[in-house]
Order: C-alpha cells, then sequence, then structure tokens
C-alpha cells in the first residue's frame, strides 16, 4: 500500500463509520428493556479497520469517527461517554487480537470491543453520578452487546472475505506481521 | 452457517465466559454486600441529586398516592419527576437522549436513573435507622 493509498483507505473507513453510526442514531431502539443500548453498528468498521491496518492506523480511524459524529449532532456528554467507551473498547480489542488468528477469531475480537463499550460509557455514567451502582445495569448492556457482538463479528467475516480490496489489505497486513516475526 | 461454527476458535468461547462474568460481578459484589442489611424495619429512600447535589430525599417505604412535580435544572431545562406509591421515575424530561424517561420506575435499592445531560440522578438507597438506635439504646 503506498502512502496515499492509505490515507485514502483511513479517510473512507473513517467516512463509512460517522454515517453508519448517524443512520443509527435514526433507528429507535427496539427493546424496551434496555434504555440506551445500542447495536454499535460501527463496530464493523473498527474491526475491518484492524484487520487490514496498523494498529496506530486503526486508532486514527476511531478518532476521527469519534470526534466526527459529535461535531454532526452529538453533545458534551454523549461525547464523554462515547469517548471512554471508543477508547477502552479499542485497547481491549487490540489486546485479544494480540492473542492471534489460531486462538481468537474476529467473532471474539467484535464481542469483547461491544461489552467494553458498554463497561466505558457506565464508567464515565458512575464518575458523574458519583455512585458506583449504576453497574448493576452492566448485565443487561453485556448480554445485548454480546448478541450484537456476535453478529458484527460475522458480517466484518463476511466483509473481509468478499470485498476484494479487503481480503488484499488484510493480506498485505498479515504478511507485514508475519515478516515483522521473522 | 456450518461455516461460521466452523470459524469460531476456543478463545472466543473463552472471552465470552469471561466477559459474562465480569459484567455480573458488580451484580455479585452489591447483593453481598446488602445481604443483610435489609431487615423488617429498612426503608428505602429515593435520593435525588444534581451536580452532586442533593435536591431531595423521599422516604419510598410506606408512600401512598401519586405526586407529580417538576426539577427546575436552568431556565429551559425541566424534569418532571412522578411518584406513585412506592416507586418513582421521570415522567418527562427536556433532555436530548430520554433514556432517563425510557429507563421507568424503579422501587429496588441500588437502581438508579440518570439523566446525563442534565447530571440528574435519581439513587434508591437504604436506611436502618430505628434498627440502630435499638441497638444502642438496649
Amino acid at each position: 500500500m503506498t502512502n496515499n493509498q492509505r490515507l485514502v483507505y483511513i479517510a473512507l473507513l473513517a467516512a463509512q463509520a460517522v454515517i453508519i453510526s448517524l443512520v443509527e442514531r435514526a433507528i429507535p431502539f427496539p427493546f424496551a428493556i434496555a434504555p440506551g443500548a445500542k447495536l454499535g453498528l460501527a463496530n464493523v468498521i473498527t474491526c475491518v479497520a484492524l484487520y487490514t491496518l496498523s494498529t496506530k492506523d486503526a486508532s486514527k480511524v476511531v478518532a476521527t469517527r469519534l470526534i466526527l459524529a459529535t461535531l454532526l449532532g452529538g453533545t458534551i456528554s454523549t461525547f464523554m461517554y462515547s469517548a471512554s467507551g471508543a477508547i477502552l473498547s479499542f485497547l481491549g480489542m487490540w489486546g485479544v487480537k494480540k492473542l492471534g488468528p489460531n486462538k481468537v477469531s474476529i467473532i471474539g475480537v467484535s464481542t469483547t470491543g461491544a461489552v467494553l463499550h458498554n463497561v466505558g460509557q457506565l464508567f464515565v455514567a458512575s464518575l458523574i453520578a458519583k455512585t458506583w451502582t449504576v453497574f448493576l445495569y452492566l448485565p443487561v448492556l453485556s448480554f445485548i452487546g454480546i448478541l450484537s457482538g456476535i453478529a458484527i463479528g460475522i458480517s466484518a467475516h463476511y466483509l473481509l472475505e468478499h470485498v476484494e480490496k479487503l481480503q488484499y489489505y488484510k493480506y498485505l497486513r498479515e504478511a507485514k506481521i508475519n515478516y515483522s516475526m521473522k | 452457517m456450518k461455516e461460521y461454527v466452523k470459524m469460531i476458535r476456543p478463545w472466543d468461547v473463552i472471552m465470552m465466559i469471561i466477559l459474562v462474568l465480569v459484567s455480573l460481578f458488580p451484580v455479585i459484589v452489591f447483593s453481598y454486600y446488602q445481604s443483610g442489611t435489609i431487615t423488617e424495619d429498612t426503608t428505602f429512600i429515593a435520593v435525588i441529586s444534581q451536580d452532586n447535589q442533593i435536591i431531595d430525599e423521599i422516604t419510598l417505604t410506606g408512600h401512598v398516592g401519586h405526586e407529580v412535580f417538576d426539577i427546575q435544572i436552568d431556565e429551559h431545562e425541566i424534569n418532571t419527576i412522578e411518584i406513585k406509591d412506592e416507586a418513582i421515575r421521570i415522567q418527562g424530561a427536556t433532555c436530548s437522549d430520554q433514556v432517563c424517561v425510557r429507563t421507568g420506575f424503579i422501587s429496588q435499592p441500588g437502581e438508579t436513573i440518570i439523566c446525563l445531560p442534565h447530571k440528574l440522578v435519581i439513587e434508591i438507597k437504604t436506611s436502618n435507622g430505628e434498627s440502630e438506635e435499638m441497638i444502642i439504646s438496649s
């Protein structure tokens, strides 16, 4: 990948993630049992970025998405919410992916991301509310998070298998990792 | 379907089990912490606070009837709170996400309603005031 290709690719992923999170915001969430829960569709892009770009570039995608999605119709409180969620889930996904493709598939990576996103959000909520009892809400969110994490892992896997360019970038990334290991 | 099942690696399952345990951890700690403290004399109190300042405390145990009142955050922002018998909820709010309204009624200790944009928190706490006094006097 040349430098320009890489830049355009990062920008494309970030743009797609912003659009996905805006569209997702417009969908009224169907489950009344868990107010505040979200499907986290933008997680697809984070997964794809982790598997096709270096960690540094993938974090750029996440940061760009975060800032742009906030500027396009968020508030300071939603920014704090989603920032801590995004940072924690990115670190978790990166760590889980480090286990290697033989031990963990993209499903495990996206599920970790989904649950840790909730943990990060509740952490900010508990800081603001000054009470840790907010975390009692975690099991409900995690249940939905794990289900949507599995679905998103499968769809990200599908994208990586069937979109030619993504396939190629994933191959490049894996080749680079193998090369640096030698 | 088969290819997706084949795709699952051992650590996927291990991670999911870890995640479930982690998310249940606060509930386990809380119920351990609460067990034994709830007796016949325990009263549940709804503490309403805004920006970490306690605005109101309402004793829910034994509360009968229906009450609706407004909490003014600033000139334009209002949270309407409804108390119905021993449960409390935010009936309406001018906030952007409406998460607090959709939380619905709460009545059990440890439950919270949070309106993040307004920094308004309703938390149910327990009080054993009477029983403690009895121990001291005996």
